[in-house]
C-alpha cells in the first residue's frame, strides 16, 4: 500500500468511529433522521461562517456549522411543538429549507470558491491525503486525520464523562428531569456533538456517508447485543470495518470511495439483520419453527394424557385419529408422532400411542404452566 | 427520628390552585392536592381526568398556568431529593440495551450529581432494592425479557433506591400479575410503616378501600378528597364519573366487606 492509501484508510476509520459514538444515542433515541438533517444543514453554517472569515480552513467554520446544527434541532422542535405537524414532517420541512439556502448562497455568491455542492453530498476522501497538516514546515499527515481525530477524542471523552446522563436521559427523560439532570441540556449537548461530527466528517466523506455511518453501524450493533457499552464498541468496529471494506470495494470497482463505503455499511446491516444470533431473521424463523413443533408435540401429549384410562382411550390414541382430531395434515401428524417417539415421550403399541412416564410428566407440566 | 425533624409538621405534598391547559382545553382546573405524611393516597378518576398530568405537574415536569406545589412546606425545587417518581410502565422503551440492575441503579444518580459514576455502593443499594421487590434473581436480565409485572417491580425498586420521603406512582398496578400486585401492596404498607408517603394513580375502584387510606377523586376539578371511608362514596363516584359507574365499589361505612359489582 502506498502512504496515500494508508492515509485514506486511516481517515475513513477515524470518521467511522467518530460517527458511531453519537450515532448510537441517535438510534436509541429514535432520532436517526436528525443525523440526515444536521449533516446537510451544517453546510449553511459553513457558508455563513465563510462569508465572515473568508477562509475555508478556519476553525470558525466548524463553530458556525455546529451552531446551525443546533438551530436545525431547535427549529424542528419548534415546528413540531405547535402540535400541527409531526416531528418527522418537521425535519422534512426544516432541513431542505436550510440546505437550499446554503446551496443558493454558494451558487450565487461564492461561485469561484471551492465550496462545491456535489462534494457536500459525496465528499472526496481520495483527496484527503493531499491536504496536509504542516506546522512550521514539518509534515504531520492529512489535516482531515487531525480534525477527525480531535472530534473522535471529543466524542469519546464526552460519552465517557456523561455516560450515565446520556443513558438516563435517553431511557427515561422524565426521571432525568425529576432527578435534576436536565434532559434538554443532554439533548442539545448530544446534538452539538452530532453537528461537530457531521461538519468534520462531511468535508472528508460527504453527508450521505455521515448519515450511513451514524445510523447503519449502531442499528446493526443494536441487533447484536443488549448492553449499551457493547453496543457502542460494536458500532465503532462495524463502522470501521465497513469503511475499510468500502475502500477496497471502491478500488475493485474503480468507483467513488464514499459511495462504496455507504454501500458496505448497508450490506453489513443486512447481514446482521439476517444472521444476528438472537434477533436475526434466520434465528427468529428457526426459533418459531422449533416452537411450532414443540407446541404440536405438547398438544399430542396433552391429548393422550386427557384420554388415558378413559373408555374412549382406544379410539382416541390411534395414530390416524390425530389427523382428524387436531386437523393436522397427514405428513405433519406423522412427523409429530415420529419426533415425539424419538424423544422418548410416547411409544407405539398395537396401533395405539401410549405415553411414557417422561411424556406423562411433560404433559402435566405443560398443562400446569 | 431525623426524618420528622427535617420534614416538620407540614403536609407531605401540598399543591394549591393548580391549573393547566393543553391548547384551549383545561386539563386541571383549580386543583388542590393535600397529602399528609405517612398515608397511602389514591388518585382516582376517569380517563382524561388529568391524573397523570397532576403527578407530572407536582414533579415539575409540566409547568402549570397557575398554582404552586410545596413538599413538606417548601417549594418542590428545593425538596426534589425527597420525592421519587414511578412513571407508567409504558412511558419508556423496554428494548433499551441494559439490565434490570442498571435501571434500578439510575435511582442513585441524583446523589451522585453530574459526571460521577455509580460504584460498588450504588450497585449494592440497587441490589438490595431489587431484593426488596423479590427481583434479585433477575438483576442481570435484559429488561425486555422481563414480564410486565417484573418491569413494574424494577421501576418500584428504582424508586425505593432513591430513599425518598414521598413516592409518586402512576398506575403501579396497571397490567400486573397477581404476584406483583401482592408484592406492591406489601411494599406500600412497608413504606407507610416507615413513615413514608405514597400518592398513586389508581384505576381499579374495587381495591381502593383495601389498598389506600386516603383518596382524591379527580375529574379536571377536584371532586372530593380525604379518608377513603368518608370520601369514597357512591355519590362522589357518580360526580366524578358522571353517573357511568354508579354503584361500583363505593362504600359509605366501615370496611371489610366485599365491594359489590
Amino acid at each position: 500500500m502506498t502512504s496515500a492509501q494508508i492515509d485514506v484508510l486511516l481517515v475513513a476509520i477515524v470518521v467511522a468511529a467518530a460517527c458511531a459514538v453519537p450515532g448510537t444515542f441517535l438510534v436509541l433515541r429514535r432520532m436517526a433522521m436528525m443525523s440526515d438533517a444536521i449533516s446537510h444543514t451544517v453546510l449553511l453554517g459553513i457558508v455563513l461562517a465563510f462569508f465572515v472569515v473568508a477562509d475555508l480552513s478556519s476553525p470558525i467554520l466548524i463553530v458556525g456549522a455546529a451552531l446551525v446544527g443546533l438551530l436545525t434541532v431547535l427549529l424542528v422542535e419548534t415546528v413540531s411543538r405547535t402540535g400541527l405537524v409531526r416531528e418527522d414532517t418537521a425535519i422534512g420541512l426544516v432541513f431542505p429549507a436550510l440546505f437550499s439556502i446554503a446551496v443558493i448562497l454558494i451558487s450565487s455568491l461564492a461561485g469561484n470558491v471551492h465550496l462545491d455542492s456535489d462534494a457536500v453530498l459525496l465528499g472526496e476522501i481520495a483527496f484527503a491525503p493531499f491536504n496536509r497538516f504542516t506546522p512550521f514546515g514539518g509534515d504531520l499527515g492529512p489535516i482531515a486525520l487531525w480534525v477527525m481525530g480531535a472530534i473522535l477524542v471529543i466524542n469519546l471523552a464526552c460519552t465517557a464523562l456523561f455516560f450515565k446522563e446520556l443513558k438516563l436521559a435517553t431511557f427515561d427523560p422524565a426521571l432525568a428531569a425529576a432527578l435534576g439532570f436536565s434532559p434538554a441540556l443532554v439533548h442539545y449537548g448530544l446534538m452539538a456533538l452530532v453537528s461537530v461530527t457531521a461538519v468534520g466528517a462531511f468535508d472528508a466523506v460527504g453527508s450521505i456517508l455521515v448519515v450511513a455511518l451514524m445510523v447503519g453501524p449502531p442499528a446493526a450493533a443494536y441487533l447484536l447485543t443488549d448492553r449499551l457499552p457493547r453496543m457502542l464498541g460494536l458500532s465503532i468496529v462495524i463502522g470501521a470495518a465497513s469503511a475499510v471494506g468500502g475502500y477496497w470495494l471502491a478500488r475493485l470497482l474503480d468507483a467513488n470511495i464514499a459511495g462504496s463505503m455507504a454501500t458496505v455499511v448497508g450490506i453489513a446491516f443486512l447481514l446482521v439483520l439476517l444472521l444476528a444470533p438472537q434477533r436475526g431473521l434466520v434465528a427468529t424463523a428457526r426459533r418459531r419453527r422449533r416452537q411450532r413443533w414443540s407446541f404440536a408435540r405438547q398438544m399430542l401429549l396433552i391429548h393422550l394424557a386427557t384420554h388415558e384410562g378413559t373408555p374412549a382411550e382406544a379410539d382416541e390414541s390411534r395414530p390416524d385419529h390425530m389427523q382428524r382430531h387436531m386437523r393436522w395434515p397427514p405428513t405433519f401428524a406423522n412427523r409429530v408422532v415420529q419426533t415425539a417417539t424419538e424423544r422418548g415421550l410416547i411409544v407405539l403399541e398395537h396401533d395405539q400411542l401410549r405415553l411414557t412416564p417422561q411424556g406423562r410428566e411433560t404433559a402435566r407440566v405443560a398443562v400446569v404452566s | 427520628m431525623s426524618v420528622r425533624l427535617r420534614t416538620g409538621n407540614a403536609l407531605a405534598v401540598q399543591a394549591t390552585d393548580l391549573t393547566l391547559a393543553y391548547q384551549q382545553r383545561p386539563v386541571l382546573w383549580d386543583v388542590d392536592l393535600e397529602v399528609p405524611q405517612g398515608v397511602l393516597m389514591a388518585i382516582v378518576g376517569p380517563n382524561g381526568a388529568g391524573k397523570t398530568t397532576l403527578l407530572r405537574t407536582v414533579l415539575g415536569l409540566l409547568r402549570p398556568a397557575a398554582g404552586e406545589v410545596r413538599v413538606f412546606g417548601r417549594p418542590y425545587a428545593e425538596q426534589r431529593q425527597l420525592v421519587a417518581y414511578v412513571p407508567q410502565r409504558g412511558s419508556v422503551d423496554w428494548d433499551f440495551p441494559t439490565t434490570a440492575l442498571d435501571i434500578v441503579t439510575m435511582g442513585t444518580y441524583s446523589g451522585l450529581g453530574w459526571v460521577k459514576r455509580p460504584g460498588a455502593s450504588e450497585r449494592s443499594r440497587a441490589t438490595a432494592a431489587l431484593t426488596q421487590v423479590g427481583m434479585q434473581a433477575y438483576a442481570n436480565r435484559q429488561i425486555s425479557q422481563l414480564s410486565g409485572g417484573q418491569q413494574q417491580r424494577v421501576f418500584l425498586a428504582r424508586a425505593l433506591v432513591q430513599d425518598a420521603q414521598v413516592y409518586l406512582m402512576d398506575e403501579p398496578f396497571q397490567g400486573v400479575d397477581a404476584t406483583t400486585e401482592r408484592a406492591i401492596v406489601n411494599l406500600l404498607r412497608a413504606l407507610r410503616a416507615d413513615g413514608k408517603t405514597v400518592v398513586a394513580v389508581h384505576h381499579d375502584l374495587q381495591t381502593v378501600a383495601e389498598y389506600f387510606d386516603q383518596v382524591t377523586l379527580l375529574n379536571v376539578r377536584r371532586i372530593a378528597a380525604g379518608p377513603v371511608d368518608k370520601v369514597f362514596t357512591d355519590e362522589n363516584l357518580r360526580l366524578t364519573y358522571g353517573g357511568r359507574v354508579a354503584g361500583i365499589g363505593g362504600r359509605t361505612n366501615g370496611s371489610g366487606h366485599e365491594p359489590s359489582l
